[in-house]
């Protein structure tokens, strides 16, 4: 008797029927896609996107060259190189961010104490050429400049979970 | 078309040429267009069955989308490498795109537009789709590169495995029309389900053969389920991997003619090509052109066909082989038989013939 | 080796218990030294085992039994037979935690900004033994910080009061510079009215300073200790061969660090050899000059080979190795010259001309260690300060146990007591009767005879003194020459050596000579000679050359280095050589090509083997044999005043120190700058 039905069934392409008939359901639902470019999702306080160097308010630069984002850096994406400022102060000369290399894991503002490098909500900054996502200390201090608001209050959403 | 230049002064043999001439622009270009927007049509669908949007973004409504790839792929660099065969590698593309063209020679898009209205029309298209297995060998031989080459084997084994098929069922339809011309076919046609209905397919023992037509055709153009000649988990891109560019372009617009094509031969031999649905004069039925019949019978066809490919995942290539040649194939002729038996029993064929 | 020999006199060894395993010390041993001989690691800050005891931290708490029944202070308290000693008991643990959290109160925990951070003693110990969080919610101390000189940048806030800066100062280095003014919560670690630190080894209370108080000025903020890759190669600054650790970062060294050796430098290392490794970036030679038209200009290789083979050197060539230079390139570079034909090889570039025929008359034979042990000693002619500063501290130590020290020269400050016998030389051939008395009376004697004396031909004289007093005794040589020149004793040991010194060469006018970094040579002896300078630094020779090679400095190539006591060690490569400069021995192997001779070696491990083939002593890491001293000559005598001992300056005594920026700062401000000062008043 199974066997009947199963010749029935595969001879009239049963299964293939169905199929099409749940997939024709799918074609009329709506569609669960942001139309992206105009529509962004909302994006977690923890999102970890691109990076950015901040300053204080009076606009002194966060870092202090102490170097565990670059010691923590599981991809070694992240180059230092400091010396003392004229001023005595322990400051980088050179802070570069390979974005080519980075994995986004955030270890590196889980690791800075003066929440100085933070990976902030900037998600789109594709670039036409390799190198312009060699991230030197100015371009990350001007991310951070321009980001800071975002930044700040990302964090200051999070400071009760740190 | 050779009348019309004719009176404007011409001889005879320039109107002809001429007519020729703007006959075959008149097809290729407006098919050129038409593969365009079926290629949108067709992530369009797929994706809305994905619960996707598809391209949104180029043009209204994403419509311009294959412009821009188009336009892309011809700015791209055309890449030889330097172990293929350079003649036969640039020839296949051009090969595969100027077969899957000539086959629109003899497709009536209603009772007076067809380019060649040869009575061996049906044979003609035989002869060209089984042609087309040729770029594709040449691509895969000529590439040099064993992803490629496998392709091209399977692409052959696998055409020629469902023309044996399609060859009956074609054989079918004559044996009901009495005819290798595909306009005297669509004539048949008309009033041919009780006087009412403009098709072959609701004859019970036509609509087997036009599902295993529409199965067939999937294969023959190497749509999903069966693009085991493009199954990027084995073979990286198949007979493509090597190319770029316009020549890659190329094989891509022969791919979706040849598809169209087959939605085309769909409609004109089982669902009346350019004949209405109905043979009632309902609204102004008769009165709407048939190609609109032919181009909404058409697109219909390539909904299935986008229908399908979002819907069955790829078969392997024995159940392949093994759907040609022990399912398709003995089924197809019994049905020859079994028609031939009909028809002469009914006495559609008598001391006539 | 100390637990072996205590072991044998089995009467005074007491035994304790350390976490119920029980054990025999060494008489005298502390608590601490109990533990550590259990296995036991113990936490502590103000000990260290070359200080005195000053049991201030009170991070080394132990609890023992029998005792008062409170944590003990392990590093203060002599280990004694039947002690009960506990390191795991619950209250070790809450007694470290306390300390621990004690110490931190005035602490700024600013790791992130302190050059410490990574190699921090304190670091460490917080996290290991620490509670995790401190109670403390006061205000912190704050100390204004000091000024300890161009060498030590200090931050003394972080000051932890352990005094080992204080105790260096005072026992090892013998000069009172920096002590604790304030008591309590107001004490403060600081130089006398911050002055410069100024003593030759004042840079190593940066190691010895347990947290990030006393750090490294010209270091700072440089690079974090996990960054460095740690090289170990052998200090050429000067004669006494210390161990030293090169930690590099890419192409660059960026600071050394004393290696513990206790046969050669202990753990201290002079602040020539650990801060002129920045002159290694600086006034480099990174491309091939060939002088034209009296101007030398920039050239390549194949040219300058061509020039070197276009002046004929064949049969007469000469090598003059500098003070740099390991024995693999001078090994190399004799190769060549007796390949050629000549024999022409001199390393003492002033012009001394003393025998070398018999080694153990020119190396300093007691040993460094062994110099603690003696009684009485003849210092002839040696600015030792300055020549060896860390010999200096071995014959500080002598002093201390009571040996009496006579010192022939113009006066120095040698922080410990010692005679000064007149400038003459003279004087080795009739001692006064009071110091002749203590060599007669000495059961270790010894005589260190330094560069001057050298220079001034006291070397005979120097024997002669060594066999009246019968300094050669069972088991003791007390006949010493110390030299300054990281390359004196491999030079002599293979022979870069003439019987009448560089004058000789200067005779002979060899057609090419080859100066193997070569700086202190009068060139103006070899005019007609073409001068090809294979060195790292454009220095002396380079400027007077007409040929320069650019050739690899002691850290950028694999070398074995003879100290003065005859030592042989090895020196690893720490970094690549800059530009075009090359490692010596393959520019000689070159340059035997282009001169068409063979010298037989085509890789650095067969000219190894060549060398230890020719050298076998080179072969050994450790003292090299060199028999015993030459029969004294008992007419020998010599006369004549030293004048001035022949380094001017401590901090510029090679190419690599005056090339550094930091040896110039010091220089100026430390050796010049008290002239200066007192000049303006």
């Amino acid at each position: 008797m199974t066997s009947v039905a199963h010749l029935i069934k595969s001879f009239t392409l049963w299964e293939f029927v169905k199929a099409h008939a749940l997939t024709l359901k799918y074609f009329f639902k709506p569609k669960v896609t942001l139309n992206y470019p105009f529509e962004k999702n909302p994006l977690s306080p923890r999102f970890r996107g691109e990076h950015a160097l901040r300053r204080y308010p009076n606009g002194e630069e966060r870092c202090i060259a102490c170097k565990l984002c670059e010691a923590v850096c599981p991809a070694q994406a992240i180059t230092i190189e400091s010396e003392p400022r004229d001023d005595g102060s322990r400051r980088t000369t050179r802070y570069d961010i390979d974005m080519t290399k980075c994995i986004y894991c955030g270890f590196c503002q889980e690791a800075c104490p003066v929440d100085a490098v933070v990976e902030g909500p900037n998600f789109e900054y594709a670039t036409e050429t390799r190198e312009e996502l060699l991230y030197d200390k100015a371009k990350l201090l001007a991310n951070g400049d321009k980001w800071e608001r975002a930044i700040a209050a990302n964090l200051e959403a999070d400071a009760p979970y740190r | 078309m050779t009348e019309t230049f004719q009176s404007w002064g011409m001889s005879y043999e320039w109107a002809w040429g001429l007519a020729t001439i703007s006959g075959i622009l008149l097809i290729a270009l407006p098919l050129m267009l038409a593969v365009a927007m079926i290629i949108y049509v067709d992530r369009k669908v797929w994706a809305a069955i994905n619960l996707r949007r598809g391209p949104n973004v180029v043009g209204p409504f994403g419509l311009l989308q294959s412009f821009a790839d188009g336009l892309k792929v011809f700015l791209q660099e055309t890449i030889i490498p330097s172990a293929a065969n350079k003649g036969i590698f640039i020839l296949a593309p051009i090969v595969t795109f100027t077969v899957a063209l000539a086959a629109w020679a003899v497709v009536p898009f209603s009772s007076t537009a067809v380019l060649a209205d040869i009575n061996v029309g049906l044979l003609y298209i035989l002869a060209i789709s089984s042609l087309s297995v040729y770029g594709i060998v040449m691509a895969g031989w000529a590439s040099n590169s064993k992803y490629p080459f496998f392709s091209a084997m399977r692409a052959a084994a696998q055409m020629i495995s469902y023309e044996v098929a399609i060859g009956f069922i074609l054989i079918c339809v004559v044996l009901f029309a009495g005819t290798y011309n595909l306009n005297d076919i669509v004539r048949a046609q008309e009033g041919f389900g009780f006087g009412l209905i403009n098709a072959y397919v609701i004859h019970p023992l036509l609509f087997p053969m036009w599902v295993m037509f529409f199965i067939s055709s999937l294969a023959e153009t190497q749509r999903v389920p069966f693009d085991l000649t493009e199954a990027e988990s084995e073979l990286v891109a198949g007979y493509q991997t090597e190319y770029s560019s316009m020549s890659f372009a190329l094989f891509w617009l022969g791919e979706y003619a040849n598809i169209l094509l087959m939605c085309v031969l769909n409609a004109i031999l089982f669902f009346g090509g350019w004949l209405p649905p109905l043979n009632i004069d309902l609204i102004p039925w008769f009165d709407i052109p048939g190609i609109v019949w032919l181009l909404l019978k058409t697109f219909f066809f390539f909904f299935m066909f986008s229908w399908v490919m979002a819907t069955v995942p790829r078969y392997r290539y024995d159940q392949l082989m093994r759907l040609g040649w022990k399912v398709f194939l003995p089924i197809s002729l019994g049905f020859v038989v079994v028609i031939s038996g009909y028809l002469m029993a009914t006495g559609h064929y008598g001391a006539a013939a | 080796m100390a637990m072996k020999a205590a072991r044998k006199r089995v009467k005074t060894m007491p035994k304790v218990t350390v976490d119920g395993q029980e054990i025999e010390v060494p008489d005298g041993a502390t608590v601490l030294q109990a533990c550590e001989l259990a296995g036991k690691e113990i936490p502590r800050f103000c000990y260290h085992e070359r200080l005195s005891i000053a049991g201030n931290c009170r991070m080394c708490l132990v609890e023992v039994k029998p005792g008062p029944p409170k944590p003990q202070a392990s590093c203060a308290l002599p280990a004694t037979d039947g002690q009960e000693i506990r390191t795991d008991s619950e209250m070790v643990k809450t007694a470290r935690e306390g300390v621990m959290e004690f110490l931190l109160i005035n602490h700024p925990l600013d790791c992130p900004i302190c050059d410490q951070g990574g190699e921090c003693d304190l670091q460490d110990q917080s996290v290991a033994y620490g509670r995790g969080g401190s109670r403390y919610d006061e205000n912190k101390r704050a100390v204004t910080e000091k000024y300890m000189g161009p060498l030590i940048k200090t931050v003394m806030t972080r000051c932890i009061h352990c005094t080992r800066c204080v105790r260096f100062s005072e026992e090892i280095a013998g000069v009172d510079e920096i002590g604790a003014i304030g008591r309590g919560e107001d004490m403060q670690i600081t130089t006398y009215l911050e002055q410069a630190a100024e003593h030759e080894l004042s840079a190593n209370v940066i190691d010895l300073c347990p947290v990030g108080a006393l750090t490294s000025r010209p270091y700072a903020f440089e690079a974090r200790p996990w960054e460095l890759k740690k090289t170990h190669s052998i200090d050429v600054s000067d004669a006494v061969g210390a161990n030293i650790r090169l930690d590099s970062r890419g192409r660059e060294v960026m600071r050394a660090l004393p290696r513990n050796n206790d046969d050669v430098n202990e753990e201290w290392l002079s602040d020539k050899g650990r801060y002129m490794v920045d002159g290694l970036g600086k006034r480099r030679l990174d491309r091939v000059f060939i002088r034209k038209g009296g101007k030398l200009q920039p050239a390549d290789w194949d040219s300058a080979f061509k020039a070197i083979a276009k002046s004929r050197p064949q049969g007469s060539i000469a090598a003059i190795a500098g003070d740099l230079v390991d024995c693999e390139t001078m090994f190399a570079a004799s190769t060549l010259v007796k390949a050629l034909g000549s024999d022409l090889l001199e390393g003492r570039q002033t012009g001394m001309d003393y025998a070398a025929d018999n080694l153990a008359a020119v190396a300093f034979n007691s040993t460094f260690a062994g110099i603690e042990t003696a009684d009485a000693i003849l210092i002839v002619g040696s600015h030792v300060r300055w020549e060896a500063p860390l010999v200096n501290v071995r014959l500080r130590k002598a002093a201390k146990r009571g040996a009496k020290i006579f010192v022939v020269g113009p006066f120095w400050d040698t922080t410990y007591p010692a005679h000064f016998i007149g400038d003459d030389v003279s004087v080795l051939d009739n001692l006064p009767d009071e110091v002749a008395d203590v060599f007669e009376g000495a059961e270790r004697p010894a005589i260190i005879m330094g560069g001057a004396a050298l220079a001034q031909g006291a070397l005979g004289a120097g024997l002669a003194f060594a066999a009246q007093f019968k300094l050669t005794r069972d088991g003791w040589n007390g006949f010493n020459v110390l030299h300054f020149s990281a390359a004196r004793m491999g030079g002599l040991m293979l022979g870069y050596a003439q019987k009448g010194g560089i004058a000789d060469i200067a005779a002979a006018a060899p057609k090419v000579v080859l100066a193997l970094g070569a700086d202190e040579v009068d060139w103006s002896q070899f005019g007609g000679s073409l001068k090809v300078y294979i060195g790292h630094h454009g220095d002396k020779g380079a400027h007077a050359a007409d040929i320069i090679l650019p050739a690899a400095s002691f850290a950028e190539k694999d070398g074995t280095y003879v100290n003065t006591e005859g030592r042989v060690q090895f020196a690893e490569k720490a970094v690549f050589a800059p530009g075009d400069a090359r490692e010596d021995w393959t520019i000689l192997r070159a340059l035997a090509d282009a001169l068409k001779v063979s010298v037989g070696f085509d890789s650095f491990a067969e000219l190894q083997s060549a060398m230890i083939a020719a050298v076998p002593a080179l072969g050994e890491e450790g003292l090299a044999d060199y028999g015993t001293l030459p029969k004294a000559d008992g007419n020998a005598t010599v006369d004549g005043a030293i004048s001035a001992y022949p380094i001017k300056d401590f901090y510029l005594t090679n190419a690599i120190a005056r090339a550094s920026e930091v040896m110039q700062r010091c220089s100026a401000e430390l050796l010049h700058g008290g002239e200066f000062a007192e000049a303006a008043e």
